[in-house]
């Protein structure tokens, strides 16, 4: 328990940080992240610049901490809607069963069986790239996981008698499912929450990588990697440092999942 | 003759397992009036809770009623739409379940689950039903129950939870009180208690009682009648008096003899032979024949009907032969099976 606490304060403390810097960067850094200075580009790391810069004589290490601001922002907003829609539709779909049941698991089962990627880069040509477009497709697929898990959780609870004496009093069912069911089975959707932000910024950086994601200049960890790829043997950080950045912010989420999963579970 | 308050008409319920059609329960049927205790006693696996989850319609998805009528009130269940059916069975009927702990949500403070029925289904002020349920839960005997209000399940000990259980089953003021074994998880002193709670209930607002165990010392307590399940059937009906005195059934008899006496000196308890029936095969004869003392070959080819023997009712064929049972076990009329 102790021990698992730990991780759980280790990953926010990681997570912190980064949040704080990127909210802060305006203050803490004296770049703008879209500030061009040919004369210096593609500098190494120096006292100046402490990551070097890019092809266009960007500061390295301020546009990556403008990239958090985009990259995670869009990786909560990308999970907070599949996360609202997928517990409702688990927790209807669990308690009632029957035909909508049926009706919504089918749902479920062909946005599983439909390649991402492909979806992803429909969704771009239909409503251009950008923020908006890359929300909406990790919704329309993003909620599959968290339905699948509140029904699984709802289809337990339902047997426990505590749920049977709930509806033996006639308690009204909005009743009976938001107070006496969500509390019960929310938990390891939370828990999974943590690692689908995870999926969800890697899914916006590959998507940046791919040129489909946030439109240049904006600071964006894929498309500076992709960017840094053209230099990758002799400025190898410019491509390295954005990668590194969400493995760092990923182990820092995996933290904090495990830490809950602790807490969550009595 | 006034209409019982509730009352089960052939009830037959099915339930379908990986080996088959388990025949759960079959062709039951009683009457519960206002005030009556009623204990319904067998081995685990003999029908006895399923018949008050199907009455509740509380059946798990496996589980279906095959055949049956059930009425409250004189009405019977399934030609009410589903609301009404609901109503009906939660106004009339409160169950207290086997395991506390299960039967309380954890997340929830106690004292909000007891007072959830008064605030949204009869529609009663926060603070009128706080009231109502610290009266209840010192009526079951919670001491310092303002304290007690807002702690959860698990931060109570396993007596405290079940009185939570039964205050819980008590805020609708149902007529009805089932029990589906609720002291079997406590220990013997706690177990008085609660019975004596259950008692105090029933004296006081004088709710019937329905109480399912395999506990023949706590029918004995608080029931004044019983019925004897085996097999998904009532072999023996009675009054707990005779039933106890005279049994009528040799599986009753059999029971009563399993029963520890504590007046004896320290013995081996006597014991059932073989095991309860497979309930998914087919049932031929007398489902008790193969563990019976008294059986004979026409036990074998068709089940007993009940008949009335005196004031009871008894599945057997020899029931009106009761005095010559204890030495037809002596001799060892036992049948090779």
């Amino acid at each position: 328990m102790k021990k698992k606490s730990l991780t759980l304060y280790a990953g926010l403390t990681i997570l912190g940080l980064i949040i704080l810097a990127a909210v802060f960067a305006p203050w803490i850094f004296h770049f703008d992240p879209n500030e061009q200075d040919l004369l210096s580009s593609l500098a190494k790391p120096s006292s100046h610049h402490w990551l070097g810069t890019d092809e266009l004589g960007r500061d390295v290490l301020t546009r990556l901490i403008y990239g958090a601001r985009v990259d995670l922002t869009i990786g909560f907003l990308a999970v907070l809607l599949p996360f609202i829609v997928g517990v409702f539709l688990g927790l209807v779909t669990g308690w009632y069963g029957g035909r909508l049941d049926q009706i919504v698991m089918r749902i479920v089962d062909t946005v599983i069986a439909f390649p991402f990627f492909v979806l992803a880069i429909g969704m771009v040509f239909i409503l251009g790239p950008g923020i908006k477009s890359i929300v909406v497709t990790i919704t329309l697929v993003g909620w599959v996981s968290y339905c699948r898990i509140v029904r699984a959780a709802v289809l337990v609870a339902k047997a426990q008698d505590y749920v049977h004496a709930a509806k033996l009093t006639g308690l009204p069912t909005a009743r009976i499912l938001r107070r006496h069911l969500l509390p019960n089975v929310i938990s390891q959707a939370i828990v999974f929450s943590m690692s689908d932000i995870v999926l969800s910024i890697l899914a916006i950086v590959s998507l940046g990588y791919l040129g489909l994601g946030v439109p240049v200049p904006t600071a964006e960890w894929g498309s500076m990697i992709q960017e840094g790829q053209a230099y990758i043997l002799s400025q190898w950080w410019m491509s390295t440092i954005p990668g590194l950045m969400v493995v760092i912010v990923g182990f820092s989420l995996s933290l904090i999942g495990d830490g809950l999963v602790a807490r969550l579970e009595r | 003759m006034e209409t019982p308050l509730l009352s089960v008409d052939n009830l037959s319920v099915d339930i379908s397992t990986g080996r088959g059609l388990l025949k759960a329960v079959r062709k039951v049927s009683f009457e519960v009036n206002a005030g009556d205790s009623i204990g319904i006693v067998g081995e685990s696996g003999s029908g006895k809770s399923i018949t008050l989850k199907a009455i509740l319609g509380l059946l798990p998805g496996t589980a279906k009623v095959t055949s049956g009528k059930i009425f409250i009130h004189g009405k019977e269940l399934s030609t009410l739409d589903k609301r009404r059916r609901r109503d009906l069975i939660s106004e009339t009927i409160g169950m207290v379940f086997q395991d506390a702990i299960a039967s309380l949500n954890p997340v929830i403070p106690v004292g909000e689950q007891i007072t959830e029925v008064p605030r949204f289904r009869l529609g009663l002020s926060k603070e009128r039903a706080r009231e109502q349920a610290l009266q209840l839960m010192a009526k079951v005997g919670i001491p310092d129950a303002d304290q007690r209000f807002d702690l959860y399940p698990h931060q109570l000990s396993g007596g405290l939870r079940q009185r939570i259980a039964i205050a819980m089953a008590l805020s609708g003021s149902p007529k009805l009180l089932f029990c589906d074994e609720p002291t079997t998880a406590l220990d013997v002193t706690i177990q008085a208690q609660v019975l004596r709670v259950l008692l105090e209930m029933r004296r006081d607002s004088g709710v019937g009682l329905v109480f399912v165990t395999h506990d023949l010392a706590v029918v004995n307590e608080i029931c004044q009648s019983i019925k004897v399940m085996y097999a998904g059937r009532f072999v023996e009906i009675g009054s707990v008096e005779n039933t106890f005195q005279t049994p009528k059934h040799p599986y009753t008899f059999s029971l009563l003899k399993a029963a520890p006496d504590p007046a004896l000196p320290v013995h081996r308890l006597f014991s059932i032979a073989g095991e309860a029936p497979n309930m998914a095969l087919p049932i031929t004869g007398c489902p008790f024949a193969p563990r019976c003392f008294a059986a004979t070959s026409a036990c074998e080819v068709s089940e007993p009907e009940p008949v009335r023997v005196g004031n009871s009712y008894s599945a057997c064929f020899y029931a009106d032969q009761f005095g010559s049972w204890q030495s037809a076990e002596q001799v060892g009329v036992k049948r090779t099976s």
